[in-house]
């Protein structure tokens, strides 16, 4: 177990997380003023599948390895989570207007909403967590 | 990147279909208007929107980050422009004072190009994008808000 701060991962992966929503909301907010300009690339944020590819390598169960000496290479080496950053990335391959504008306004709109309410739940998240360390020193 | 920057970004969306919702109310207002102080008859504005920040030149997926720009800040206004491709719209009326005295099209008066349905779907499409950049401003307060409940218990 690897702890980060006085309490834990799941805090440090919700702060990473809601950091995140923020820059997401930047970016889709840019997107969405950008809705009528021409020639406008819409960006976006891709971060959850990389979070889940390093949290899903901790758990698998290395063969077993006898390291005897400091300069072993070790078959398998998880990889830390703390070590994803967000990847902003340009979608310039699609056009959906006449003037090679492809900013979809409803599907910012919902994705601006979906991440709002991801965001929301993972404050709630958070204040139960300290809900639950104020508990213990009550 | 701060707390600010998405409701600042939509502020600049504001602000750029505002300028646009302008435009198109001074061009409907002058849909008849066949003579301006430059002599001719009006001709329509538009607004050119460029984004802030501008966006890498170079579209590739192995982009080098000194080349990449940054997140977006918004859109801006660069220019209202007359557009003097459209021609004017003719129609015959010799007894119009701005009636044409001469030539192969005597008899006709010059009449904006101003089209009203396209004006009226532009105001739409403004007025839609100007709702959206509100409800990401007000999406952005309600986050924020909730983000103070966290010290709370």
């Amino acid at each position: 177990m690897m702890f980060t701060g006085s309490f834990g991962k799941t805090i440090d992966i919700l702060k990473r997380s809601m950091d995140v929503a923020v820059l997401r909301r930047n970016v889709i907010a840019d997107n969405i003023a950008n809705a009528e300009t021409p020639n406008f690339k819409r960006s976006f944020i891709n971060f959850e599948a990389q979070l889940k590819r390093a949290l899903d390598s901790e758990k698998v169960k290395p063969p077993r390895q006898f390291i005897t000496d400091r300069r072993h290479i070790p078959f398998y080496r998880p990889i830390d989570y703390r070590t994803v950053k967000p990847r902003r990335i340009l979608d310039y391959l699609t056009t959906a207007k006449n003037n090679g504008n492809n900013v979809d306004l409803e599907e910012e709109l919902m994705l601006s909403m979906q991440n709002q309410l991801l965001y929301q739940t993972m404050i709630t998240v958070v204040t139960s967590e300290f809900g639950r360390v104020n508990m213990v020193l009550r | 990147m701060g707390l600010f920057t998405s409701i600042n970004t939509a502020a600049s969306g504001l602000t750029a279909q505002r300028t646009r919702l302008d435009v198109i109310a001074d061009n409907l207002a002058n849909v008849n208007t066949t003579r301006t102080a430059e002599g001719a008859p009006f001709r329509r504005s538009r607004v050119v929107f460029r984004p802030r920040v501008s966006q890498p030149y170079w579209r590739s997926p192995f982009l080098p980050a000194y080349l990449d720009n940054g997140i977006g800040k918004g859109v801006r206004v660069v220019k209202i422009e007359k557009d003097f491709d459209a021609k004017p719209r003719l129609v015959y009326d010799p007894t119009h004072p701005d009636a044409i005295m001469s030539g192969p099209e005597k008899g006709y008066v010059e009449f904006p190009n101003v089209n009203v349905v396209n004006e009226m779907v532009d105001m739409i499409s403004a007025s839609r994008a100007y709702e959206a950049n509100v409800a990401i401003m007000n999406g952005s307060k309600n986050m924020f808000l909730k983000a103070l409940e966290i010290g709370r218990v």
